[in-house]
């Protein structure tokens, strides 16, 4: 069994220059441990193929429950030179509340 | 314990005036800040002032302290901005133009120079500072030298520092980081000095500027709260009481929209910070991971436990270089076959750049409805749209390969499907490309200069 990123999290994107970086704040202590397990730069890199040409970081803050995701070479070459009609990938955080996460992960959370 | 009250102007050049004029009225303020600049507006500020000397600062300037001085003026609130842009002078002589048609008296500003390095990069060069490129690494300055536009350091606050010790009541400066818009007030306030600083105090002021510095954005603008926000269209702009042991809250004014509450503070925590341990502004790095927060109230979060760490050797510099132009252009295809007329049109406008030899370094369309926000992680529609703007954009070289773009766009709605509708076209844009590097701090000193009434 599978959810979608968006029932377990808040997203929003911003941009500098040609990074684009995804805030994931988890709804509570299940859905962060659920997310910090399974959102990898592994993953990120298929789910964003064709997207994200660059390296991809994924910082913890547990304090706030959330996930910060950097995503290098992600803009077409930032706002200024872009092509995209997003030249700010505001649009991304969208694209990230796709992700499919396993329940399974969010009962183990629970447990724990 | 000693409290410094600051609220946030504005948040980028373009950005409401009316919470700020609330905000000057009835918030009780020390201090209100603005931030006017993205990254690409100190290369327009700098065209602009090549085209006309008296320009390159941010024209709002002038509206903006026409509302507001008269109010702030006598109130005790003092102001602090970036809006001078490349000309920093200029608008503290716009500024006292508007005081002076106010009839106000007795009032200082404070310009505040240094930031502008356009005209300095070969003694950088020269130095031995390579100006290599911060994202890119590899490449060397010398490719675009010929094409600079412009060349600013992110400065810090110790100018706005002497300028507020000056007795100034309007603090002008060009590219101030965003950050010390609201980190100078308070280092002035509580008498925090560089050399003999509070590290952690430093990192709590840059991490409660930046929760508060693109104004309204903190406040459930741009918020995934947006569902439950209250009237965005009256929307109250954001207030930090800073206290002298480091902690603040965030709130803004009763009766305003917006929304303020836990998740509308992580979510700005955590824009465009990137490595929060890491958050590297020119006053301090700012260690993100350690805040904590909750909500006081309606609208009230408190943060404390905010840390950082000493403030880098290297100031952070935005070069801004020409690097060809954008081509824009669109047709509106309408069902049947909706999908079947976008695919043929761009079938169509890529061989007929073929034989009018344009070959763009980068050519891309966007079917909007379909795919131009999730490009190749759409869902293909399981029926054809009710109708697709097909967007074609394309990166040339020159203003003229662009225009001849534009035509080959043009003619497709008349060699192409039928009902394919066409509007106004866009008239292209040149790039200035952008060229993010380090300097050393020594080299960029700031200047402060008061002017009265």
């Amino acid at each position: 069994m599978m959810t979608t990123l968006n029932d377990l999290a808040y997203t929003r994107s911003g941009d500098k220059g040609d990074i684009s970086n995804i805030g994931i704040m988890a709804f509570g202590a299940a859905e962060y441990e659920a997310l910090r397990t399974w959102v990898t730069p592994e993953r990120l890199r298929s789910f964003f193929a064709g997207v994200v040409l660059g390296p991809i970081q994924v910082y913890e803050l547990p304090r706030i429950q959330s996930l910060q995701v950097v995503l290098h070479d992600a803009l077409g070459g930032g706002a200024t030179q872009t092509l995209r009609f997003d030249e700010t990938g505001k649009s991304m955080a969208a694209l990230m509340c796709r992700m499919q996460i396993p329940t399974a992960l969010l009962r183990k959370g629970e447990a724990g | 314990m000693k409290t410094v009250r600051m609220g946030a102007g504005s948040g980028y050049w373009g950005d409401l005036l009316e919470p700020a004029i609330d905000l000057a009225k009835r918030g009780e303020l020390d201090y209100l800040g603005f931030d006017f600049l993205a990254e690409l507006t100190m290369s327009l500020l700098q065209r602009a002032k090549r085209r006309n000397p008296d320009t390159g600062y941010i024209p709002d300037v002038v509206p903006w302290m026409r509302a507001l001085l008269p109010i702030t003026h006598g109130n005790g609130t003092r102001m602090v901005l970036n809006g001078g842009g490349t000309n920093c002078e200029a608008a503290a002589e716009a500024v006292l133009r508007v005081a002076r048609d106010a009839d106000l008296t007795q009032l200082r500003v404070a310009a505040i120079s240094g930031d502008d390095l356009t005209s300095r990069i070969g003694e950088f060069r020269q130095a031995g500072v390579t100006l290599a490129n911060m994202e890119t690494g590899e490449r060397s300055i010398d490719e675009i030298a010929d094409r600079i536009v412009s060349a600013h350091a992110y400065i810090g606050s110790e100018g706005i520092v002497e300028a507020l010790a000056g007795g100034a009541e309007v603090v002008i400066g060009g590219r101030l980081a965003d950050s010390s818009v609201y980190v100078g007030p308070l280092m002035h306030e509580f008498g925090w000095s560089f050399e003999d600083a509070d590290w952690n105090l430093l990192g709590a002021a840059i991490t409660v500027a930046h929760v508060i510095e693109c104004a309204g954005i903190c406040c459930g603008g741009m918020s995934s709260q947006w569902k439950n926000v209250p009237e965005p269209w009256n929307m109250g702009f954001p207030i930090a009481d800073f206290r002298q042991d480091g902690t603040a809250e965030i709130s803004k004014l009763p009766d305003t929209g917006g929304l303020i509450n836990q998740w509308t503070i992580k979510e700005h925590l955590l824009y465009e910070t990137h490595n929060p341990a890491d958050y590297r502004m020119p006053d301090g790095i700012a260690d993100l991971t350690t805040t904590r927060l909750e909500e006081t109230g309606p609208d009230r979060v408190r943060l404390w436990d905010m840390s950082g760490r000493e403030r880098p050797d290297m100031l952070k510099v935005q070069i801004g270089y020409t690097d060809g132009w954008i081509a824009e252009a669109r047709v509106l295809l309408p069902w049947p076959d909706t999908m079947a007329k976008a695919d043929r049109c761009e079938e169509i406008i890529r061989k007929r750049l073929d034989i009018v030899g344009v070959t763009p370094r980068e050519l891309r369309f966007d079917r909007v409805g379909v795919d131009a926000l999730a490009g190749p992680l759409a869902r293909r529609p399981r029926r054809d749209p009710e109708e697709i703007e097909l967007r074609v954009t394309a990166r040339v070289d020159s203003r003229e390969e662009a225009a001849m773009v534009n035509r080959e766009v043009t003619h497709v709605s008349t060699i192409g499907p039928v009902g394919t509708a066409f509007g106004p076209p866009v008239k292209p844009r040149e790039v200035i490309a952008l060229w993010p590097t380090l300097v050393p701090r020594d080299m960029v000193p700031v200047n402060v200069t008061f002017e009265e009434i």
